[in-house]
């Protein structure tokens, strides 16, 4: 194997695949990047064996051939190095020459044949998303999945791929996020996927907004492709929860609020409350809230904030991180939050957002102690 | 000048009379602590056939002139008081003026004393009256030797038990002395043969060792604390240990050793949650207290005293107690020891600055996803700026490391230490559940989807006897007919908990269980709910979730010990180490 190619385009490929390099790994190939030649260039690759990223870079091939070269000292390298085209050679199944300006350099790399191979999913039945819808969903759902082992379905998110609409839902059990947005019908049938959000991480970074994403489903695993780069995902066995089921219809009582004024009256609130629970209490009033906390042994402390509330009173209680959490995400101004009762559940929208997507979150309260 | 004076009969009618003169054992008390009363530094008490044949006590005490050897022989003549009044906040041991001639009056006596090197007086006396008074050179001090104990009293005599169950009691009863008067060297031979050497002793601990051996000192923890106008020093045993050897009780007020059972308990009560039921700790204190707040007179082999109000001394013994397990060497290298002596007082501290629940932060692979999400370091910026409290001091944490995914591993100044993360967590949460099965309800998180648990007939009959408890805990169930529950909402003690393995293992640990009391009950049930809720061995900690641990065991009211007794703490001292790299 032969080729020369630009240091920035190495440092580009190096970039968009050492992310998904395991930075602890009991199988050392696994600490190597694997390089390839192809037709129109070089094909970089990594993986930790959940996931797998592998990205095409344009280089000048003089003989083909694949050799794996250490992650890390390949990145360092290409960093350092002068600017000038890189020549790279390997002799034998494990020796790689870099050449670069007048600086050389040798390293042990490992034959290719021990290299995991990728799943083989077949591209001729895919889905066709916009990089940036996908990014959308994730970005607003992927930070409710719950991070305990004791209910793995629940460590992924949930994608329903529908004729004309696309849906994210992410929960721990205590609050869900949930976005959907409209599609064109690619023609394909529904699918219900769950995806460890570490993929729809790489997925957000790797794929520029308006590029289109071609993504089909093998046995247990995911696919997505642009022309130069593809990221393959293990899948979560299901089924999910009925998450439909536990979204409430009936909430009466609603309160809209500034999300800023809301936001700093929560976080005031969370200077007080306990480190376990971030417990505070809420009363809505017609055209205002209350917020109070107290915390054995620390204190207590109120405040107060005009909102447009509809409905009887409401006392309810929160985990405030919950809700801060949450308003991070809600994309308008003001939010729109619906109760029903201090042991239902509540849910929290952007209100006045006009964007064809749909957006809500759901917050399960704490139980109050008077 | 004669200084011992025969007492007005009001005032000996005032002293309980008493059998002074039981047993050997109590001639070797007498005369020990007559020793100690003429202020001697050094006793040597030789013992024959079990004390049956002879004891020997000699002191380097103040000795007697002429006048005053005769003259204690006879009944109710002391020296160290005069009138009643002089009983209050007595500080001898002796003050009746009855223990030589009663022990005169049951055996042969020969008293051997001088007030200075050089000229001295020897009386012979048998069966209570003087035979002989001669001169006898020797060095200041005293020598009593008393034998044939009882041999005019044939009744008594055959009371009296075999040589080897004398001199067991002889021993016990100079461990006493020994425990009490750490400052006076004493020797003990018996039939010619060495028995005790002990060399003067700085500590408490330095007695106990030359007393038992150094593994037995080990197993000891200091307890030195002052409450009001009560100081409680000592040793306990520390709670992994006990059961494993000899339990022993020593009791001393102002220095004198007595019988107590209501301070034994007071100071068992200061192990509740520490040791298994039924385990009684080694205890060796000694309290020190105003004169006037204890009556000595109460015993005629003043045995046990009367407080003027016991409640203050229970406590005070408690809480040294209860201070001293928690604050154990090894929990000292959390800093609890110098924060603790700071306050000043057994209050459950509030966990200063910087404690947080075990938190979650930096184990879901923290990329770019989640770093606009409201994190736990921004809540924390927040909390920042909280008024700064004056006190307790801000515990300094320093650099952790996890070491096997189970212990928790600093440095301190004299060593290593480790922190068994399950066992240290179990302390925490068991202490944390305690505080709400006693004072109220714990936060419920409602479930999204409630957990449905279908349970065998005893996990059923163990969750009808807990329900109500455990509701109080957070956990919210619905019988659903049969042996289904629906659980709607679930304490939060961590954000790793696992609500339904937790539900599941606590009715699995409570079942076939009977505890009619409250307390028990609840202690049962917190630990149980503790142990199954807190963090596993094994579990991967980030860097916050050890800190918070750190801070809040610091915490706690006994960090060293999880509920089962186990350390949570262990350190290896840097001269282990320097001995096993071969430095020194
Ligand atoms: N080893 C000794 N050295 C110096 N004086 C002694 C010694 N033993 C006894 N005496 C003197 O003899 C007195 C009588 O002793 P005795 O033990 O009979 O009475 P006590 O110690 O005063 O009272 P108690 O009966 O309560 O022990 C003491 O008060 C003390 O003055
Ligand atoms: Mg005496």
């Amino acid at each position: 194997m032969r080729f020369t190619i630009t240091r920035e385009k190495l440092q580009e490929g190096l970039a968009a695949v050492a992310a998904s390099i395991p930075a602890k790994t009991t199988l050392p190939v696994l600490a190597n990047i694997l390089v390839e030649t192809t037709e129109k260039g070089i094909r970089l690759s990594g993986t930790d064996l959940d996931i797998a990223v592998s990205t095409e870079i344009s280089a000048d091939v003089e003989t083909g051939g694949a050799i794996t070269i250490p992650a890390k000292k390949l990145s360092e390298i290409a960093r350092e190095l002068p600017p000038a085209p890189v020549r790279v050679a390997s002799s034998g199944e494990q020796r790689v020459t870099l050449d670069c300006g007048r600086a050389h350099f040798r390293l042990l790399g490992l034959p290719r044949d021990e290299f995991p191979s990728f799943p083989s999913i077949k591209f001729s039945e895919s889905w066709r998303v916009r990089s940036g819808e996908l990014q959308k969903l994730i970005s607003h759902t992927a930070f409710a999945v719950s991070t305990e082992e004791s209910r793995p379905i629940l460590n992924g998110v949930l994608w329903e791929l529908r004729p004309d609409m696309m849906r994210m839902v992410a929960t721990n059990g205590h609050r869900l996020a949930k976005m959907q947005v409209p599609i064109k019908s690619s023609g394909m049938p529904s699918a219900d996927l769950i995806v460890p959000p570490k993929a729809l991480e790489q997925i957000r970074r790797l794929f520029p907004a308006d590029e289109e994403l071609e993504i089909a489903r093998g046995e247990n695993h995911l696919g997505f492709r642009s022309p130069f780069t593809a990221v393959y995902t293990r899948l979560i066995e299901g089924p999910y929860p009925n998450y439909e089921q536990v979204i409430p219809k009936d909430n009466d009582k609603v309160a809209i609020a500034d999300k800023a004024a809301l936001t700093s009256a929560l976080k005031r609130m969370s200077v007080i409350a306990s480190d376990q629970t971030h417990r505070i209490r809420m009363s809505f009033n017609a055209g205002m809230a209350k917020f109070s906390v107290q915390t054995p042994d620390l204190g207590d402390a109120q405040d107060e904030l005009a909102v447009r509330f509809t409905g009887d009173p409401l006392d309810i209680g929160f985990n405030a991180s919950y809700l801060l959490e949450i308003l991070r995400f809600i994309p308008t101004d003001e939010v729109r939050m619906t109760f029903r009762a201090p042991e239902r559940a509540a849910t929290l929208e952007p209100e006045q957002w006009s964007d064809p997507a749909q957006y809500l979150c759901l917050v399960m309260p704490l139980r109050l102690v008077d | 000048m004669p200084r011992i004076s025969v007492l007005p009969s009001a005032v000996a009618d005032q002293i309980a009379a008493g059998e002074v003169v039981e047993r050997p054992a109590s001639v070797v008390k007498e005369l020990v602590e007559n020793a100690l009363d003429a202020g001697a530094t050094s006793i040597d008490i030789a013992v024959d056939d079990g004390g049956r044949a002879r004891i020997r006590v000699s002191d380097d005490g103040s000795g007697m002139d002429r006048e005053d050897a005769v003259l204690a022989l006879s009944r109710h003549a002391t020296s160290k008081i005069r009138k009643a009044s002089d009983l209050v906040g007595i500080g001898s041991f002796g003050f009746r003026g009855e223990a030589l001639p009663a022990i005169c009056s049951v055996s042969r006596m020969d008293v051997e004393t001088a007030p200075a090197d050089g000229a001295g007086t020897r009386v012979e006396a048998a069966a209570g009256t003087v035979a002989s008074v001669s001169d006898a050179a020797r060095r200041r001090g005293t020598t009593i030797t008393v034998s044939s104990l009882f041999y005019n009293a044939p009744a008594r005599l055959k009371f009296m038990r075999g040589a080897r169950s004398e001199w067991r009691a002889i021993v016990d009863t100079l461990t006493l002395v020994a425990l009490a008067r750490r400052d006076v060297r004493i020797t003990v031979t018996h039939d010619g043969a060495p028995a005790l050497t002990l060399p003067p002793a700085s500590s408490w601990r330095a007695r106990v060792a030359a007393l038992w051996g150094a593994a037995a000192a080990e197993k000891l923890v200091d307890v030195d604390d002052v409450a009001g106008p009560i100081r409680v020093e000592g040793l306990v045993e520390s709670p992994q240990d006990v059961g494993t050897g000899t339990r022993r009780i020593f009791l001393a007020v102002n220095g004198r050793a007595i019988r107590d059972p209501g301070l034994v308990r007071a100071a068992e009560a200061a192990y509740r949650s520490t040791i298994p039921a039924g385990l009684r700790p080694t205890l060796l204190l000694s309290l020190t207290l105003p004169g006037s707040d204890v009556d000595v007179n109460v015993h005629p082999a003043k045995a046990e005293v009367r407080f003027r109000d016991r409640w203050p001394v229970e406590r005070a013994v408690e809480g040294a107690v209860r201070r001293a397990l928690g604050t154990m060497d090894a929990a000292a290298t959390i800093g609890v020891r110098s924060w603790w002596s700071e306050r000043g007082d057994d209050l459950p501290a509030p966990v200063p600055l910087g404690v947080e629940s075990l938190r979650d932060t930096g184990r879901a692979e923290p990329g770019p996803l989640f770093a606009e999400a409201v994190g736990v370091a921004e809540l924390e910026a927040v909390a920042d700026p909280r008024p700064p409290a004056p006190d307790p001091p801000p515990l300094e944490i320093p650099p952790l490391t996890q070491w096997r995914r189970t212990y928790i591993c600093f440095e301190h100044e004299q060593g290593m230490v480790l922190i068994d993360q399950h066992s240290a967590h179990e302390r925490v949460l068991f202490e944390r559940f305690m505080g709400v099965l006693e004072r109220g309800e714990s936060p419920a998180q409602r479930l999204l989807f409630p957990l449905t648990l279908h349970l065998g007939p005893a996990e059923s009959e163990a969750f009808d006897a807990n329900r109500e408890l455990l509701e109080r805990l957070g956990f919210e169930i619905e019988g659903f007919g049969g042996h289904t529950l629906i659980v709607r909402a679930v304490p939060m003690p961590h954000p790793r908990f696992d609500p339904e393995r937790c539900l599941r293992d606590t009715l699995d640990a409570l079942t076939g269980d009977r505890l009619a009391s409250g307390a028990a009950r609840h202690e049962k049930l917190a630990a149980t709910v503790a142990c199954k809720a807190a963090i596993k061995a094994g579990e991967a900690l980030s860097l916050d979730e050890m800190r918070a641990l750190f801070a809040a065991l610091a915490g706690t009211t006994l960090p060293a010990h999880d509920v089962h007794g186990r350390a949570t703490i262990v350190r290896i001292g840097w001269d282990e180490l320097e001995r096993r790299f071969g430095r020194r």
